[in-house]
Formats: C-alpha cells, structure tokens, sequence
C-alpha cells in the first residue's frame, strides 16, 4: 500500500473518485430501494381460487419443524396444487438479520414465522398484512386460539399475526434424582416457600454428586419474568412506554432468584452462563428445573424420559405463567397476496394444526388439537403445560424488545449474584429501559 | 574448518537424528494443540446430543452413534449444497485470478493517471468489516435481480481487494528487464502480460487461489441471507441452519462440519507441494 | 562480530528488483515505470484501463459505494427500514461520549496484541519445520494448517465446550497442575483472555506457512558462513533467519492486524448473544452489530464503522511507517 499519498485531497484525482462513485450510484438507483412508510393494505381479503398459480416463499427458523410443515404443506397442496410452497430455514441467530436486510429492501418472504420480541416493529412500520379481512370472511376464527396470544400478535388495534403454536413454563423434576436425595416429591399446588426450601435440600444432600436443587439463570422467560408476575408485577406497562422493573413486586420477583442462589440451591450466574440451566438438568445435574413446553424434544430418547414429570410453577402472590407462541405472518409487500394469505388460513386450520400437534414438534395453538401433545410422554402429565394457559401473562415485549433484553442480561447477573441489592439495579435497569423504550417512540 | 567441512557435518548429523528428538517433541505438542479441537469434535460427532453436553465431559462415547453422519444427508440436501459450495469457490476463484491479476499487472508496471489514488481506494476496503457491506450489497444484489441466484451469492467475492495486493506484489518482484525486452520486441502490453509476466506469476497465482478457496469455502452470513432455497445455499450456510430454536443437535452439527471440511482439507494435503512453493518464491516478502 | 545483513548478491536467484518494491513500495514517482528508448514514458494509453476497469466497476458497486453509503448514514438518523433523516454530527458526538466504544476498543486491541504475540512463536515453530531433513515435516504441516481449514462455526462451539467452567477441557488440564481454572466464558477478563487464545489458535497455522516460505529462501550459505565466524545457533536466529525474514514477518503482522481488528464472528460464536459479559467483552465490530442489528439504529452504527475504518487505516499506515526502518531491503 503506498503510504505516501493522502488519497483524498487532490484535485484532479477527485475526478476519478467521482467516476468510480458515479458508476456505482447509477448502477445502484437502478434497484435501490428506498422508505418504508406505511405500506401496509387495508386488510382486504379474497379467497383465492382454487387453480391459482404461484410459487411462495414460507420462512421459519427451526429446522426440527420442517418435517411437520412439509406435512401441512401436502394437505394444503390438496386445496390448492399449483401453489409452490419453498420453505426457507435459517437458524435463529441469523433469522432477524436476514428477515431486516430483507424488510429494507421489501423483499421479505411471502409467508414467515414471527416472534413476540420482533412483531412490533414490523407491525408499525408497515410491513405486516393484517388478519382483518380473513377475520371477517370466517376463515379465521381468533376464538379458537389463547386470547393472550391474539393480544400478542395486535398493534393498534389490528391484528396482524395468527397464533401456530404456543408454549408456558413449568417446573420439569427429576424423580430419580429427588430419590438419590432421599427428598419427597412436593405437593403440586405449591409456593415460592416450598419451592425454595426444597431447592436448598436437594442441592445440600446431592452435593456429593455435584448435583443442584434448583437453578436460576438469564433466561427471563423461562424464570424472572414468570417469578415477577408471580409477585403481582409486570416488566413493562401495557402500552410500552414505561419500565415496571422498580416497583416493589417486580423487586420481590427478581429477590426470588438471589435467595435461591443464596441458599445454595441454585448453581452461581457465571456457571449457569457457561452452562445453561437445561443442560444441567439433561446431564443428570439438576433436580427440578423451570423451563418451558418447549424441552420436551430435548428429553425424547433419551435416558432421562422415563423419570420425568412435571409440576406447575410455584405460586407467589398469585398464580402465573408466561406464555407465547410464534405466529404466521403476511408480507404486506408480497406480490401473491392471496395465495399467501391462503395458506396463512390452511395453517392456522384445525387439520393442520392437528398434524402439527400429532407430530410433536409443537403445541400447536387452535383450541382442542393439543392432546397429542400431552400423549408424547404420557407419565410426565404435560397436561399441566396445558392447563397453565388459564392463568397465563403473555411474554413482556414493545417495540425493540431487544434493545432491552440487552439490558436485562448485562445488568440483572449483579443483583442475582448478590454482589449489589436488588433494588438498586432494578431502579437503574428501568431508568435505562425508559431510555430505550423512549427511543422506539 | 571449510564451508563444505560444515555443510558435510549438518547432514550427518541429521542423518542421525540426534540433535533432531526435540523438535519432535515441540512440534508433536504443538500439533497436537491445533489437532486436538478436531479430535474433539469427531469424538463429540459420535456421541449423543446428551453425551456431548454432559456436565462431566464424555471423552468417550462407549457406542459410536455413526448414524449421525446419516443423518446429515436427512437433514441438509448434503450433496446439492456440496455442489453450490464448488460452484461459487470456482467461479470466484476463477474470476478472482483473471481480475487481480489484470488490476495487479497493471498497477505494479503500467503508468496511468491516478494510480497511487485508485490503488489506495481499492485497498481501503479492507478497511471496513464486511457486517458493514450486508445491507448495502443485498440492495445493489436485489437491485440487479440476483436475490436466489447463484450470480447473488457470487456477486461480491468475485472482486478483491487482498488479491489485487498479493499480485501487484508478485508482478513487482519481477524483473523489469523481461518486460523492457518484450516491448523491444514489439509486443504490446497484454501480449507482454499474457506470455511473459503471467507465467512467472504463478506461485502467486497458487497463493491466491488457496486464499480464496478456504475464504469463500468457509463464508457463511452473505449466502445465508442472500438465498432462500436450501438446496441453493453452500455449505456452510446449510450448515448453520442445524442450530435449532432452543437446541442444537450438536452431534449431527460436528458430523456436517467434518464432513464439509473434507475436500479442502484434502485438497491442500494433496497440493501441499504447491503451496509451499507457491509462497516461497511468490515474493511476498 | 558481527554478521552482514545488507542483500547480498545470491547469484543463483534471478535478480530482482530493490526489495523496496516488496510490501509497501513507495510511491509511484520512485518507480521509473518502463523506460522506452526514448526515456521515461509518462503513460501507457489505454491499455491499463483495460486492465483495470473491469476490477474497479466491481470494486466501485459492491464495496466503494456502501462505504460512501455509510459515510452518509453516519450523518442521519435511520429508520429501521430506511427513511433517513439528517441529523449532522449527532451521531459521532454520541459516539465519541459513548465509554462502550472505548471499552470495545480496548478489547479489540487486547486481543489484537495477543494475536500478534503468536507471531514470534510461529517464526520459531517455523524454523524448526524447516530443519532440513526433518522427517514427518509434510504431516506437522498438515496438523498446523488445521485450524485455518475449519469451519469456523462449528470450531467455535467446540471451543466454548472446551473452555466450559466446571468441565470443560482446560479446566480440568490446569487442574492436574493443581490450577483452579476460571469460568472462562463468563468472567469478563477471562472471555476476552480465551477469544484471543482461539484467536492465536487458528491464526498459527497460516502464518507458519507464509514465514516458512520466507525461509526456505535465506540461503544456507549464510548460516554456513555463520557458523564459519563461530555464532551460536541463537546467533544466527538472531542475526541471520530474523532480518532476512522481516518482509515476510511484516507481511503476517499487517494482514493479522487487519483481521484481528475485525474480530466478530468468533466472539459472537464462542461468547453467545446472551452473554453477561458482553459488553466488557465486546470488540468494535460487534459494538458496530450490536448497535445495527439489535438496537436498531444503523445511524449510530454507521458511525462505529467509520471510525473503525479510520482506526484500522491509522494503524496500518503507522505499520507501513515502521516496516521502512526495520525492515530489510
């Protein structure tokens, strides 16, 4: 590299710079895309005949489904056989990269599985087709599904998203290691107490094993979300403007956590980062461990199946749990709309979300098709995933829901590592959270 | 003592090894620490998923589950992503040879207004990581009607600024002399380049065509968002789409990874000759 | 005694030109181009734009102009999906207040500097591959370059495996020395510590291969004529292998430097995205895809990778500044 020249700066050379950038301007207005706006349709909804042509794109991001999906796919295919359907998987970390770098420039797939987290953001800046029209023609009936999901998956009064699935949170125990320990199974209709006393028994008499009651961790959904509503709080207000993190029953949800790592039942924070709580409970490790509906595929085939069960959540204040589920959304820009939304209609269908169910991969979100679910591992009584949907709290999100995810994981190991009271760093977590929920608006 | 005296003793005494054991030893130790992760993940590719994530780790998994390397041809259209992978490798490689070396050619030995600025507006995008270009590169793609094509995924890397480099290089350590002679001859520019300078660059040549093979081989983001249809993607990009939502089947990942690293690997063990001397007398130093 | 290091006149080699024409040439008006029997020609026509256009379009398209893209973005405010609006300096003002970019500098150069020290080691690993005669040398090669052949994914989770605090491989090394090994990924001295460490890893192989090349070049006349005058082996490491290496060691040096200052997709795989340590861990890229990507606000993000650009410009020219006084023509 020539280290004399201060390349800008020179006039005549500046020619040939703008050459260059010329070339490449013209050569990008040729296909630049440019504002988004509000592009969105007015929800309008024909259904589409049954010989239309099309070729669709149907994005998801987790590649144990396709199975189930190509299924679906089949049975749509008999409605509608000249509607090419490719389904693209890309893997979750790099899904929201591809799905924004596709929104920039309106290119996003025809079909695609949207998350709480991400909905809104996509929802206000025009890029979902609302539900309305299928809503009003019959085809889609939002009754059949969670009124927590539909809440979800609304923004302004529209909905845009329908519910494919959903999953809660319980507590999945390991009866052969609550034996080893010499602990008796807790009642099921128990409390914060309960739940903490016997983390702190387990972890003490199967310390020898290198073996943990309980186990906290960063993963909100499965833990200090679920422990806030417990306590009668809330992580951010309804309509997403304000932090709820430094009230006093968030501060008692997120106390939770610090006196089971206090008390030994629960591995430290630095472990559970290296290695998640999850993990710990399919190593054998771990006694009880909270997680979601979602762990039961990590548990079929394996060793451990036959001696799990699960339990609901410990009551705090009250009863609660987090719910959420993904949704299929439209693009607003697709240029087959119909035959999109065709198949957003066949998807949320009862046929096809009994073969989602049937296939185990999901609990899938219509009303009445999830007894399969609950048939996979018919000793672990999944039942109680199911019927935690009556005291469900939808998953806390606003507009950039990750700007403060990123919040949360920096700022909250501190308080339930003990080494700063808890409600010090709530107060800072929501006066930054306010910050960035500022921000989106 | 005479030169010859000493250059005779050096080979006895490699002849007999003595002195020799312990480079043996610190270049087996060293090897087995950069061996070692591979040997790793092939013990991890025939374990279970829970094996691998056990808590006290599984360093052997007592039976081999080897349908994990079935199961990568389950999951992944395994052989249509191979086939892109070799694609894209080879027209970039291709179109990277014949442009760097033009572009280097050029801007080692020929004269031309603005050199020294476009030299250095080309080398200054090495500058810049290239998460910055993803937007960018994507509308310009979409914007040309590449999205899904192969031309798509191609497009970018077919352009180098580090190959650029290496050749201007190479052509400035050769001598000048064979060129003033060609154009005694007659010969104009390209003939010059084509029949006389080209061939002395070969090692270079090798040099670059190594580079870009691993680099694009290996490239994982810009095809992952550039194409929708798994049989279309490389492999690397295939690959990724192994990691789940919550889970990773880590055990069918560690297959699909080794078994995507095969061909290069035996690629460079075959052509391990070439590159060695490719580099040697490429001038690059 | 000392032993002369100035380019000595190797008949066998075909000559060259001044090994100032190696990395980091100087500027064209030193290069006399190709004399005609006229003299100095001051252009050749045409015919080098035939030569470089068709790099250079490609160049301009897909890399000049996001560049001068972002250049602007950094002086707006961004949509998430476009529809920028004009907001002058505010980002860089924010920037230049922002302690994560300085903390993410830090880290970018901690780790920058841990790479490079595995330089040194690669000059000696690579002299001893090149003992003449040395039997199995084809097969270390091989063993080396591993780490350069992987898929850098996949390489990453067995490295985060490895690096597992309660039982992970190197812990459990350290611990037959009676060593309490750290939690690794989640302390935040010891994440950036085990990156670079990868970061050396994988790093190694390529450059013992370019550094070995660069050997197989010194004549052994040298060491001959070395071990004539009486130098020890140390000696002639020192005086002989060291400076007639330095183009190539100065070659490694700029091209690790570069990459390492763009270190992203290894920290973002072994770390995780939900990693507490994050942000006392991050480098400038992932500062840079944090704020584009999940903050969502590419204004801001462009700025970051303007300022890496200048970063990574102004170290390099600083290299190419040092390289002319140390290393031999």
């Amino acid at each position: 590299m020539p280290a004399t020249t201060p390349a800008k700066g020179r006039g005549r050379r500046r020619a040939i710079l703008g050459a260059v950038a010329a070339i490449g301007a013209a050569v990008l207005l040729a296909g630049c895309s440019t504002s988004s706006g509000a592009t969105g349709s007015g929800g309008g909804y024909e259904q589409a005949a049954k010989d239309t042509k099309a070729t669709l794109t149907y994005a998801v991001w987790d590649e144990n489904q396709v199975k189930a999906i190509k299924a679906n796919l089949k049975g749509f295919n008999e409605e509608y056989p000249d509607i090419t359907v490719n389904v693209d998987v890309t893997p979750f970390a790099s899904y929201w990269t591809k799905l924004q770098t596709q929104g920039s420039s309106d290119t996003l797939p025809d079909l695609f599985w949207m998350n709480g987290p991400n909905f809104q953001l996509y929802a206000a800046n025009g890029k979902l087709a609302p539900i309305t029209g299928e809503v009003k023609a019959g085809a889609i009936d939002p009754a059949k599904y969670s009124s927590a999901l539909n809440k979800l998956y609304t923004y302004d009064g529209t909905q845009y998203g329908v519910p494919k699935d959903f999953d809660t949170i319980g507590v999945w125990m390991n009866k052969a290691l609550f034996a080893k320990a010499g602990v008796a199974m807790p009642a099921k209709d128990w409390t914060w107490d309960d739940f903490q006393k016997t983390g702190a028994e387990l972890s003490q008499k199967l310390k020898g094993d290198g073996a943990y009651g309980a186990a906290g961790g960063m993963d909100g959904q499965t833990t200090y979300y679920d422990t806030i509503f417990q306590a009668g709080g809330s992580v951010v207000n309804g309509d997403g403007t304000k932090s709820m993190y430094d009230t006093a029953a968030s501060e008692e949800g997120l106390q939770f956590w610090t006196d089971l790592i206090e008390s030994g039942a629960s591995p430290s924070i630095k472990q559970l980062t290296d290695t998640t709580a999850d993990q710990w409970f399919t190593s054998g490790k771990l006694a009880m461990y909270q997680g979601g509906s979602w762990f039961r595929s990590a548990l079929t085939g394996t060793d451990l199946e036959k001696d799990v069960v699960v339990y609901p959540l410990p009551k705090g204040k009250e009863q609660a749990t987090v719910i959420h589920g993904v949704s299929n959304v439209v693009s607003a820009n697709t240029k087959h709309k119909a035959a999109a939304q065709a198949l957003q209609v066949y998807l949320a269908g009862k046929q096809a979300q009994q073969q989602q169910g049937d296939m185990g991969a999901v609990i899938p979100a219509y009303e009445g098709t999830q007894d399969a679910f609950t048939k996979t591992m018919p000793d672990a009584d999944l039942q109680v995933f199911l019927d935690a949907v009556d005291y469900a709290k939808p998953l806390p999100v606003s507009k950039n829901t990750a700007a403060w995810n990123t919040l949360e994981t920096n700022l909250l190991p501190s308080a339930f590592d003990g080494s700063t009271p808890v409600d010090q760093v709530a107060k800072e977590l929501a006066q930054k959270m306010d910050a960035a929920l500022a921000k989106e608006q | 003592m005479t030169s010859s005296a000493i250059t005779a003793r050096r080979r006895a005494r490699s002849r007999r090894g003595g002195s020799h054991w312990w480079i043996h030893v610190v270049l087996g130790v060293g090897g087995f620490v950069m061996a070692f992760p591979f040997l790793w993940q092939i013990i991890m590719s025939l374990s279970t998923n829970a094996q691998v994530q056990s808590v006290t780790p599984t360093f052997w998994p007592g039976e081999l589950q080897w349908q994990n390397y079935a199961q990568v041809f389950e999951r992944l259209p395994f052989l249509s992503q191979l086939g892109t992978s070799v694609m894209v490798t080879v027209i970039r490689t291709l179109a990277q040879i014949v442009l760097c070396t033009l572009a280097g050619y050029a801007f080692a030995r020929m004269r031309f207004r603005g050199r020294a600025v476009l030299l250095a507006i080309v080398l200054s995008i090495l500058l810049v990581p290239s998460q910055v270009y993803l937007i960018s590169q994507y509308q310009i793609v979409q914007g040309f009607g590449w999205l899904d094509t192969l031309m798509g995924i191609v497009a970018p890397g077919l352009f180098s600024a580090f190959g650029t480099f290496l050749m201007r290089t190479a052509f400035l350590n050769l001598p000048p002399e064979l060129e003033e002679a060609a154009r005694m001859d007659g010969a104009n520019p390209f003939q010059t380049f084509w029949r006389i300078m080209l061939p002395l660059a070969r090692p270079s040549i090798s040099v670059l065509a190594i580079t870009t093979v691993l680099w694009s081989w290996n490239e994982l983001l810009w095809p992952l968002v550039v194409s929708t249809r798994a049989e279309d993607m490389p492999l690397a990009a295939g690959l990724a789409t192994l990691s789940g939502d919550r889970t990773i089947d880590y055990p069918v990942l560690m297959a699909a990874s080794l078994m995507a690293m095969a061909p290069v690997l035996i690629m460079f063990v075959v052509l391990q000759r070439r590159v060695i001397d490719g580099l040697a007398s490429s001038g690059l130093k | 005694m000392t032993i002369h290091t100035e380019r000595h006149p190797t008949a066998d080699i075909p000559a060259r030109t001044p090994r100032a024409s190696g990395p980091g040439a100087h500027g064209p008006e030193r290069r006399t181009g190709t004399p005609t029997r006229a003299g100095l020609r001051r252009t050749d026509g045409y015919w080098p734009w035939l030569f470089v256009l068709p790099l250079l379009i490609g160049v301009g398209t897909f890399y000049i102009w996001p560049i001068i893209q972002t250049f602007w973005y950094s002086f707006t405010t961004w949509g998430v999906f476009g529809g920028a609006t004009f907001s002058g300096v505010a980002n860089y003002v924010r920037l230049v207040s922002d302690p994560q970019l300085y903390q993410s500098l830090l880290n970018t150069v901690v780790y920058t500097v841990i790479v490079l020290l595995g330089i040194p080691l690669a000059v000696w690993l690579a002299s001893l591959l090149n003992t003449p005669g040395l039997r199995f040398a084809q097969f270390y090669r091989v063993l080396f370059f591993l780490p350069y052949v992987a898929m850098p994914a996949a390489i990453a989770l067995v490295w985060r495996i490895m690096f597992n605090g309660d039982y992970g491989i190197v812990n459990w090394f350290l611990g037959r020395f009676g060593i309490d090994g750290p939690y690794w990924i989640s302390t935040p001295g010891f994440a950036l510590v085990a990156v670079s460490l990868v970061g050396l890893w994988s790093s190694l192989g390529f450059s013992m291969i370019i550094l070995g090349a660069g050997l197989k070049d010194i004549p052994p006349e040298l060491y001959e004529a070395a071990e004539l005058d009486g130098a020890s082996r140390w000696r002639q490491f020192r005086s002989v292998t060291v400076p007639l290496l330095s183009p190539s060691i100065f070659f490694v040096v700029i091209v690790t430097t570069i990459s390492s200052f763009q270190l992203f997709d290894l920290l973002y795989a072994i770390l995780g995205s939900t990693n507490p340590v994050i942000p006392k861990t991050m480098s400038l890229v992932f500062y840079f895809y944090s704020a584009g990507f999940i903050d969502n606000d590419k204004g801001f993000a462009a700025a970051i990778a303007m300022v890496i650009f200048v970063l990574i410009g102004i170290v390099t020219l600083v290299q190419f500044r040092i390289q002319r006084k140390w290393v031999q023509a």
